[in-house]
């Protein structure tokens, strides 16, 4: 019976959809965090009956047809780029970018990572690193005897040593953008990778027009919310069990027919 | 004769066949523009064993087709600058395939490395005819509901629904596709709107599918009951009749 194969592939997609759904759950606190969700597309269809096969030999064209589909398939899962909410740390290295753009990450092989998780510290020569102690690109390196850190809008990092009254310039922190952000493979640790999807990184200075502008001392929350996540987990649990519903059914309607006398 | 358990046979086939589509309908419920199928079923009449006016003929039962409720499904805000519904009935978005035009009612696009809008197969959504192409440098993409696309301000395509005159001549291909199988060709629709933002989700009403699961249910148990009577009838009518007494 074709039913049971139909109802296990929609109980398969409402699984996919429970991880999914679980992950943006369990990431809810993780800084640049951005949901996903899951969309489906239904499967292949079965031509029993084509349309517009003749039905008689007048001519008669058969009008619609009978086509049975075989189910439904994860279409695609993606991330949600919606701003989060920007969050007080207070931390003088903590970056968070209101508007489009990622940050820049020399990964330990000497490949470009991007980031809005903008939870940077300061590593033992005082360069800009991520919590994984991967630096920021480009290289930020605050002097020693450094007494105050500022980060401006538009990415520009001051610090004031000591003895000095006028703040001097030590570097300019850039933004990635990409056409389709969405094209973006994650790898975990907050990091994503370019890809042929999304298309090359275009670099430009924060609060330019098309790039968003820093906040330092915050923090960018997840944009996971609680509320409709919940609703989400609701929706495809009772999608799941009106699958196995159908399995029921078909499974009982096969019980009739093998019960039957000879 | 046997026309009894044959005509018992003829509904458990429709029966079953309904049940695949229900199944279908249910998997799909979560499935962005999908739209809800129900078999139609009919009556076959038989020819009569001889010329005889007074007993009626049997009728079988027999699917003619399937049936597509084309209505509007529900919208869900997605928040997505290239998630498209259209609000409107029996209109679509064209894409190119491989094999010629094909249409679509999930919206949820996306650009390639090149900026061409395209499906989530990478099929180049179409509008007006040609293959809609947004500048990276440009910025956000920002569509009116008669499906004008701007970026800062100024119009750089259109995104249009097209719709056609007979719907039953659409056959789906999967992967929320549906593919033209008539002549006809495709007219502009602009009495429906585009929204921006927003997915339309499917049009099954899962109430209606599960009290549909009851009903193939127990109407498969009942003809089953009619075939077996049937069955112990003819058993016992030879017992009887077979009786040397």
């Amino acid at each position: 019976m074709r039913a049971l194969r139909t109802a296990t592939s929609g109980m398969l997609a409402q699984q996919l959809n429970v991880e999914v759904i679980s992950n943006n759950i369990a990431n809810m606190n993780t800084v640049g965090f951005k949901r996903q969700r899951a969309e489906f597309q239904d499967l292949l269809y079965q031509n029993v009956e084509r349309m517009g096969s003749q039905s008689s030999t007048q001519g008669t064209v058969v009008p619609t047809g009978i086509q049975i589909g075989a189910g439904v398939k994860a279409g695609s899962v993606y991330r949600i780029t919606e701003q989060g909410s920007p969050t007080r740390s207070g931390n003088p290295y903590d970056i968070a970018i209101d508007g489009k753009g990622y940050f820049q990450i020399t990964m330990p092989s000497g490949e470009i990572a991007y980031t809005r998780a903008g939870n940077f510290a300061v590593n033992g020569e005082g360069q800009l690193v991520t919590e994984d102690g991967y630096a920021v690109e480009p290289a930020i390196t605050i002097p020693q005897d450094a007494i105050d850190v500022t980060i401006s809008k538009s990415g520009q990092v001051q610090v004031t040593t000591q003895g000095q009254t006028a703040p001097q310039t030590v570097g300019q922190l850039e933004l990635a953008t990409f056409f389709n952000e969405a094209g973006l493979e994650a790898i975990g640790d907050n990091l994503l990778l370019e890809t042929a999807a999304s298309g090359a990184a275009t670099i430009g200075a924060p609060n330019e027009p098309g790039y968003g502008h820093l906040l330092q001392g915050y923090t960018e929350a997840s944009n996971v919310d609680a509320v409709s996540e919940i609703t989400n987990l609701i929706v495809a649990q009772r999608a799941y069990e009106m699958n196995s519903k159908v399995i029921t059914t078909a499974d009982e309607m096969l019980s009739v027919s093998a019960q039957v006398k000879s | 004769m046997e026309n009894a358990a044959y005509i018992g046979l003829s509904r458990q086939m429709t029966l079953r066949r309904e049940l695949d589509i229900v199944a279908n309908n249910v998997a799909n419920a979560d499935t962005t523009g999908f739209k809800v199928e129900q078999l139609m079923v009919g009556t076959e009449v038989g020819q009569r064993a001889r010329n005889d006016n007074i007993r009626p003929s049997a009728s079988f039962v027999l699917d003619k087709g399937v049936g597509r409720d084309f209505g509007q499904g529900s919208m869900k805000q997605t928040g997505r600058s290239l998630d498209f519904a259209i609000e409107g009935e029996g209109a679509f978005f064209a894409v190119q395939s491989g094999a010629g035009q094909a249409y679509t009612r999930d919206g949820g696009f996306t650009t390639n490395a090149e900026g061409v809008l395209t499906t989530k197969q990478g099929l180049p959504v179409l509008g007006d005819g040609a293959p809609i192409t947004l500048d990276p440098e440009l910025g956000p993409v920002s569509v009116g509901a008669d499906g004008t696309i701007s970026q800062q301000g100024q119009p750089v395509g259109r995104l249009n629904a097209v719709r056609f005159d007979a719907l039953g001549a659409l056959q789906k291909s999967g992967d929320g596709l549906y593919r033209n199988t008539s002549n006809a060709q495709p007219v502009d629709a602009p009495d429906v709107q585009i929204r921006q933002g927003m997915l339309e989700g499917s049009n099954v009403n899962t109430l209606q599918e599960i009290t549909n699961l009851i009903e193939i249910s127990r109407a498969y148990e009942r003809v089953t009951k009619m075939i077996e009577n049937a069955n112990d009838l003819s058993r016992r009518s030879v017992e009887r009749l077979g009786r040397v007494s």
